[in-house]
């Protein structure tokens, strides 16, 4: 058991070491706040919900379509981020994110899936979706 | 028309909540009724099942009148994947319960009710009604183990003078 936790351990410090060694940069993952109990101009988009960006590194970033990008994102970074803002799971955190802010662009979170490497999740696979006015 | 839109859905959503008061959704971190207008919410909210979503669609405006006849499309989407412990054999049961609430709480008597501005605090009363016709179903959608359904609801206001 403690050989199969190291192996995850050293299986995570390696895609943190290879995400910084191809490249990896630092975005920010937009969070809107709890909502307001019961206050109805929420409800009717009359009031704005107040966001907080939180840093999110190593990442790389692959171009994919003229509407979308792929986002590699180390599971340490993501894991410590749903630790620190009190998530039940990396998929509440990216299902509650506004999106990714980019160079200042913000990129809607399509989907998530996760590669899994000595038996724990080593690096997030972010779908990004790239906001209709800059859709080339 | 948009004081008609959020009056429409406040109604809806206090009629649906009193049908079904256990139908609520978590819309970040906050239990609310189980019906949200997707133009009110953040284009990132994911779709739920076993909730409503309101969808303004058509628009036409009648000026013939004292005061311009607004009649709006009122697009209601709804799905059910059953429930987990039922290995989902109930889907249709619960998409038929969901149809049931929404009768109930269009259907209701009455049809209309008073126009409210709530861009005010507190909100405020507008001089004319707001009203609705019954409700309308599609069909049935499959999709894989989710039925889908949409249905519609015609509602009617008067633009009253310096509104928007």
């Amino acid at each position: 058991m403690a050989d199969l936790v190291m192996s995850a351990v050293a299986m995570r410090r390696a895609a943190d070491v290879l995400l910084h060694g191809v490249g990896g940069r630092v975005v920010m993952l937009r969070m809107p706040a709890t909502a307001s109990a019961g206050d109805v101009t929420e409800q009717l988009g009359l009031a704005v919900p107040q966001f907080q960006d939180v840093e999110l590194a190593p990442v790389v970033l692959e171009r994919g379509s003229a509407t979308g990008r792929t986002m590699l994102v180390s599971a340490n970074a993501v894991n410590a981020l749903v630790g620190s803002m009190g998530y039940s799971a990396v998929s509440v955190l990216f299902a509650d994110a506004f999106g990714v802010l980019v160079d200042g662009v913000l990129m809607e979170v399509e989907s998530v899936a996760e590669t899994e490497l000595g038996g724990a999740a080593a690096i997030y696979r972010l779908s990004l979706r790239v906001p209709v006015a800059l859709q080339a | 028309m948009q004081n008609a839109r959020d009056t429409f859905y406040v109604t809806l959503r206090d009629r649906l909540a009193a049908v079904n008061p256990v139908r609520t959704m978590v819309v970040r971190g906050v239990v609310r009724p189980g019906l949200l207008v997707e133009e009110n919410e953040l284009a990132s909210a994911g779709e739920s099942a076993d909730v409503f979503r309101l969808r303004w669609t058509g628009l036409r405006v009648d000026a013939e009148g004292a005061l311009p006849l607004v009649a709006m499309g009122c697009e209601i989407r709804y799905a059910t994947d059953g429930s987990a412990g039922n290995g989902g054999m109930d889907r249709g049961r619960m998409l038929a319960a969901m149809c049931g609430e929404l009768v109930a709480a269009v259907n209701a008597q009455p049809q209309n009710v008073g126009k409210m501005n709530y861009s005010t605090s507190p909100a405020v009363s507008m001089g004319t009604n707001v009203w609705w016709g019954d409700v309308a179903f599609g069909a049935v959608t499959v999709n894989a183990e989710r039925l889908e359904q949409v249905a519609n609801v015609e509602v009617f206001c008067f633009q009253e003078a310096g509104e928007l």
